[in-house]
């Protein structure tokens, strides 16, 4: 094979790759399991699916998230950070976390149960 | 360094900087930077082309910088960063074994390094693997984002290409 046709096959592996992917990461996983983490450390975790209505806030730094859960449902309502990201995002649905930036913050489903400890080093 | 040079990379930097500082206007969707056109990136395909891999690297790099001053995003400069330092780790040997004339190639792929820095940079500030789950939304992005930005680079190309140039 040439030059070109070996470009043309990373690039479009590369397009496909992330188009499915991205059609993977769209699917709303099957657990109801949720959990704020925040700098890695896991500060909440939680059954969606059995959890009261309740509004939490999270600081860092002297910023504040507040996050609410509604109808089995999770949010970011409203925020300190500077970009506002989070709270655009809206209700958490898919595999993709909501994620704030700046304030070191993620949402994400989980797998199991529990806290998961140690996610990432 | 000779004189006209350095006006060539003071001018290239000019642009680049512009360019990015307009494209801070259009807001981006998703949490993590990286979902967006890109266009400075025409640019640093052209210098990674014409520069030695310094005189790149100066390009870039003082062009991150001012750019995260002159928009008032100190905030995001380590994911500019290391969106950068990813993208020409790929694209200064990549000018080597690709052709000019597949220029849009290797800018597809100097994107797409670009935005696996940036969620590289996003995964270690929150260290959580979780936000990985943006590279597929990065990939898509870096393919589209760099074809563009390259076609527009080899039209440019094609413009100088008649000029007194080297
Ligand atoms: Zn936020």
């Amino acid at each position: 094979m040439n030059q070109k046709k070996w470009l043309f096959l990373i690039c479009g592996v590369l397009l496909l790759a992330g188009v499915i992917g991205s059609i993977l990461v769209l699917r709303r996983p099957r657990t109801s399991q949720v959990e704020i983490v925040q700098d890695g450390r896991v500060l909440y975790s939680f059954d969606l699916s059995s959890e009261e209505d309740q509004t939490i806030d999270v600081e860092y730094e002297g910023r504040v998230n507040r996050i609410e859960i509604r109808d089995h449902q999770i949010h970011v309502l409203e925020a300190d950070c500077p970009d506002q990201v989070c709270v655009n995002m809206g209700w958490l649905d898919s595999a993709a976390p909501i994620v704030c930036l700046p304030n070191h913050l993620v949402i994400q489903f989980t797998e199991g149960s529990g806290s998961l400890d140690a996610v990432a080093g | 360094m000779k004189t006209r040079r350095l006006t060539e990379l003071a001018m290239l930097t000019a642009v680049a900087l512009i360019i990015f500082v307009i494209e801070l206007q259009i807001p981006n969707p998703f949490p993590i930077p990286g979902v967006k056109l890109g266009l400075a990136n025409i640019i640093t395909v052209y210098a990674v082309y014409h520069y030695r891999p310094g005189e790149v690297m100066m390009v870039v790099f003082v062009r991150v910088f001012l750019g995260a001053l002159f928009g008032g995003v100190m905030s995001t400069l380590i994911y500019s960063l290391a969106g950068s330092i990813f993208c020409l780790a790929g694209m200064i040997p990549l000018s080597r074994v690709i052709e000019e004339k597949y220029i849009w190639l290797s800018s597809i792929l100097g994107a797409v390094l670009h935005n696996i820095g940036q969620i590289t940079a996003a995964v270690l500030v929150t260290q959580t693997l979780g936000v990985f789950a943006y590279l597929p939304f990065l990939l898509v992005s870096g393919c589209l984002a760099g074809a563009f930005t390259g076609i527009c680079a080899q039209l440019i190309l094609k413009r100088f290409s008649g000029k007194a140039y080297h």
